[in-house]
């Protein structure tokens, strides 16, 4: 049970606003930015993913676009050619997602460094490959439409919760938001997170104490690739239709500006990297074919001079005084 | 005949990779799209201007030499002493910017490269051979040459081999390590550069032409062994044969993934490769 | 039974030959040090037995299982812990933190329980932060706990990087020059922790180059010299034998 001193402070009470403003900004802003925020908030989810496998275990995954791509395209097979159930789709979708994941990781673990990039990298542009290629089974460059909503929900007070509108479907993702952010915090904090943690600092020291660093390796990448295929599902739902434009590697690759802009390895770097990374292009009109390049030179920037990210430099210069405090009146 | 010209292309692309992995220790991402800008770069230089295509050969190699500088001396100069991880960003950080810049200025539309020997055939002992593959052939055949000569009998290219061996113990001998490393990466994408012009004309070209031999270039080096460019280069020869079999009795689209998956097996069963130098832990 | 029983150890790197024929052994309870000039092979031989080095051919016993070619995991779980040369810790987390992960192998926590906070999680999480609080004050870095990690002094990190392979409760230690970089008043201090160790009923394996301190309290010692085991034996018949003389060019008693 948090004590009400850790409920209260500083740091609980800005998440408290930022969840606040997340939930009230949306109807009172234009459809516009409610899409924005939609994207943005799957993007995040995408970003949790990859802050899990890179920021927390320290195995830099470029192959996560194709588990975006795997679970949005799962879902939207079995939903419009099976005619299965949103629910029980969303399962098998981000079920299958994870057992890809599970498979692949097995062989590309065993690698290190640059091996196990290079061998996700070829696993994305392999995945793009097929979902371009198969044209039966995905549509191939056209790809598929008629993607459900959410099934409506009774509610017990009577009355059904719809999910045709957009602020219902923004309420429906920022719901998994918070889910999943809940959950990583969660993780990281534990045993289990500070092994994961141990491994990204020196893994053979973190071995040599007697952790399987393998198996939780494969558990964090496996766990990674479940949220994003996870965010693949509430994407393409979302959209309605979906295209192989979805697995192209660099979407993976801007996943990661986000990560390291914001701050890779801490709780608000997703948030705060992916929604930067986002909207400034947007502000500034800049044409989506330039995107990419963009990214790439901001987190060349970033890389270089800050590659502690936004989050990570305000921890270092402006943190100190916050945990200071924490050791003097927190529990270990 | 495609086969063999195209794995050429892999030699010359898994040497580059090779040489800049070998000394500072990243695998340069973006070896495949520096070979697809210089092919593009080429196409401009003779289609619109008309230069000489030998002439272009050379300023598209220098080209992207200076480049390789260039990013040498902004980036991987600056994070020498940056944590791993930082690198392998950096590089990939490279490969979306060039991404940006061939979505941007090359669009999605391919275009055909011509110069007078594009469509000549010479007939020899009863095959139609395509003059242009033939020139990659030779002309890999000469880079590799000149290379070998150049690491092996010259002070320089001694010094190169010292550094990929054991970097501490050049420094030590009063190489300079920084120039070193500066040389290799300028000598990656200058290879790099030379397969985008050499092929160039043979082929079809697109903004995304980059990434499947960057990803048969890889697997070359890891079939064929770490830290040898002799391994890659045979890596490279059976690899691309592979995908042209692959391409011819399988599909083409697809011809990737078998290479791909070689490299996994030799991976999971022989992580040295065929050649390679035991891989060291700390 | 040995504790630990090497039959014909051998490591070659490509053409350059490491370990080449080593046998030896450790029995239960004993203090066996490893010494020998620079590059004879002796954190080689620590690699081997963790499983850091496949050997390329010879036998690794220990405790009667046959554990050569274990992962360096399963070498630990058996219970052989080691220390390195490099002293290595993870210098970003707390003193605590660093010790409950070498305990965390035994803990049985699971994603499930820790992002649900289960009752069982956190009293697994408890228990293993109170087991390294022991340790912690066990090797006397008990104040420090909540200090970071880089910021300790280097005998202090070589001690926390002690209570870290104690953590996995070992039956053999391996240390890999625990007084490296500390100096003559601390050495002491390790001395003193690395009898309590012993007291506490772990054999002890030691690579140290201070030759005071290996003669005054190995049980045996083992003389490699490029690779191969050139003597062994009891401290005085170590100090005795021509072969080490001679490889050490008269190596003396001085620490």
């Amino acid at each position: 049970m948090e004590t009400i001193r850790t409920l209260f402070s500083p740091k609980a009470v800005a998440w408290m606003l930022v969840l606040i403003a997340a939930i009230a900004v949306p109807p009172v802003v234009g459809g516009y930015v409610t899409s924005m925020l939609i994207l943005i908030a799957v993007w995040t989810i995408m970003c949790f993913s990859m802050n899990l496998i890179f920021g927390y275990t320290g195995q830099l995954s470029l192959g996560h676009a194709a588990f975006l791509g795997i679970g949005a395209y799962t879902f939207s097979l079995i939903t419009v050619k099976l005619h299965i159930g949103f629910w029980p789709a969303f399962v098998i979708a981000v079920a299958f997602t994870g057992l890809v994941a599970f498979l692949v990781g097995i062989p590309a673990l065993k690698l290190r460094g640059p091996y196990f990039i290079l061998v996700t990298l070829g696993f994305a542009v392999i995945v793009g490959v097929i979902v371009l290629g198969w044209i039966d089974l995905t549509g191939g460059a056209n790809g598929l439409f008629g993607i459900p909503r959410p099934n409506p929900i009774p509610l017990p007070w009577g009355g059904t919760l719809r999910f045709d509108s957009l602020l219902s479907m923004y309420y429906f993702i920022l719901f998994f938001v918070v889910l999943i952010g809940v959950f990583c915090h969660r993780l990281v904090h534990s045993l289990v997170g500070k092994r994961f943690i141990a491994i990204s600092y020196n893994e053979n020291l973190t071995e040599s104490l007697g952790v399987n660093t393998m198996s939780q390796k494969l558990l964090s990448f496996t766990m990674s690739a479940t949220l994003a295929g996870i965010a693949g599902v509430l994407y393409a739902s979302y959209n309605a239709v979906i295209s192989p434009e979805l697995t192209h590697f660099a979407r993976g690759m801007d996943v990661v500006a986000y990560l390291i802009v914001g701050g890779a390895g801490t709780m608000a770097g997703p948030i705060v990297g992916t929604l930067v990374l986002m909207t400034v292009p947007e502000v500034l009109q800049i044409l989506p074919y330039l995107k990419t390049l963009i990214n790439g030179i901001i987190l060349m920037l970033f890389i270089i001079f800050l590659p502690n990210g936004i989050i990570g430099w305000f921890n270092t210069n402006l943190g100190r005084r916050i945990t200071l405090r924490r050791t003097v009146n927190g529990p270990a | 005949m495609n086969g063999v010209s195209q794995g050429c292309v892999y030699i010359l692309l898994a040497s580059g990779l090779t040489i800049v992995f070998g000394i500072l220790n990243v695998p340069n991402f973006a070896q495949g799209h520096l070979y697809m800008v210089a092919a593009y770069l080429g196409f401009y230089m003779v289609m619109s201007y008309g230069m000489n295509y030998w002439l272009a050969l050379v300023l598209a190699t220098f080209a992207l030499g200076v480049f390789g500088q260039v990013i040498y001396g902004l980036v991987f100069y600056r994070m020498r002493n940056a944590p791993e991880v930082n690198l392998f960003v950096a590089a990939m950080a490279l490969l979306m910017v060039l991404e940006g810049i061939a979505l941007y200025f090359f669009g999605a539309s391919t275009k055909w490269f011509l110069i007078p020997f594009s469509r000549r055939i010479i007939a020899f002992a009863g095959l139609a051979l395509p003059l242009q593959r033939l020139i990659v052939i030779l002309g890999t055949l000469v880079v590799m040459v000149m290379l070998q000569l150049f690491i092996k009998k010259t002070a320089i290219g001694a010094a190169l081999e010292a550094t990929a061996q054991h970097r501490e113990g050049a420094m030590l001998c009063g190489i300079k390590v920084t120039r070193i490393s500066a040389m290799a990466f300028v000598i990656g994408t200058g290879l790099a550069g030379i397969a985008g012009m050499l092929i160039g004309p043979a082929v079809l070209l697109e903004p995304t032409m980059g990434m499947g031999p960057l990803l048969v270039a890889f697997s070359a080096i890891v079939f064929g062994g770490l830290g040898s460019i002799g391994g890659s280069v045979l890596g490279a020869f059976i690899l691309g044969l592979v995908e042209s079999l692959a391409s011819g009795y399988v599909s083409a689209k697809y011809s990737l993934i078998f290479v791909f998956g070689i490299m996994i097996l030799m991976l999971l069963f022989r992580p040295k490769g065929l050649f390679g130098r035991e891989v060291w832990r700390p | 039974m040995a504790l630990l029983d090497v039959v014909g150890l051998t490591k070659m790197f490509g053409g350059l030959t490491a370990v080449s024929e080593l046998s030896f052994d450790i029995q239960p309870g004993e203090l066996l040090s490893i010494i020998g000039p620079n590059g004879a092979g002796k954190t080689t031989l620590f690699n081997l037995l963790t499983g850091f080095y496949r050997p390329t051919s010879g036998t690794i016993t220990f405790k009667g299982i046959v554990i050569t070619g274990c992962k360096p995991y399963q070498v630990t779980r058996h219970g052989m812990g080691r220390t390195f040369q490099l002293t290595s810790i993870f210098k970003q987390s707390t003193v605590l933190e660093n010790v409950m992960i070498g305990k965390s192998h035994h803990a049985a926590v699971g994603v499930l329980g820790s992002v649900l906070r289960t009752p069982a999680t956190r009293r697994e999480e408890q228990k293993i932060r109170e087991k390294a609080r022991e340790l912690l004050s066990f090797v006397g870095l008990g104040d420090k706990e909540n200090k970071i990690a880089g910021g300790l002094t280097e005998e202090a990190q070589k001690r926390l990087s002690i209570s870290m392979a104690l953590a996995t409760e070992p039956k053999l230690l391996l240390l890999d020059e625990p007084t490296g970089g500390v100096n003559l008043e601390e050495i002491s201090g390790l001395i003193e922790l690395v009898g309590r160790i012993r007291k506490s009923g772990t054999s002890i394996c030691l690579i140290e180059h201070k030759m005071r301190m290996v003669m005054s309290i190995s049980d045996r010692i083992v003389v490699l010299n490029y690779g191969k085991k050139i003597a062994e034996g009891t401290p005085r018949e170590v100090a005795n034998n021509n072969e080490v003389i001679r490889a050490y060019l008269g190596a003396r008693y001085a620490a």
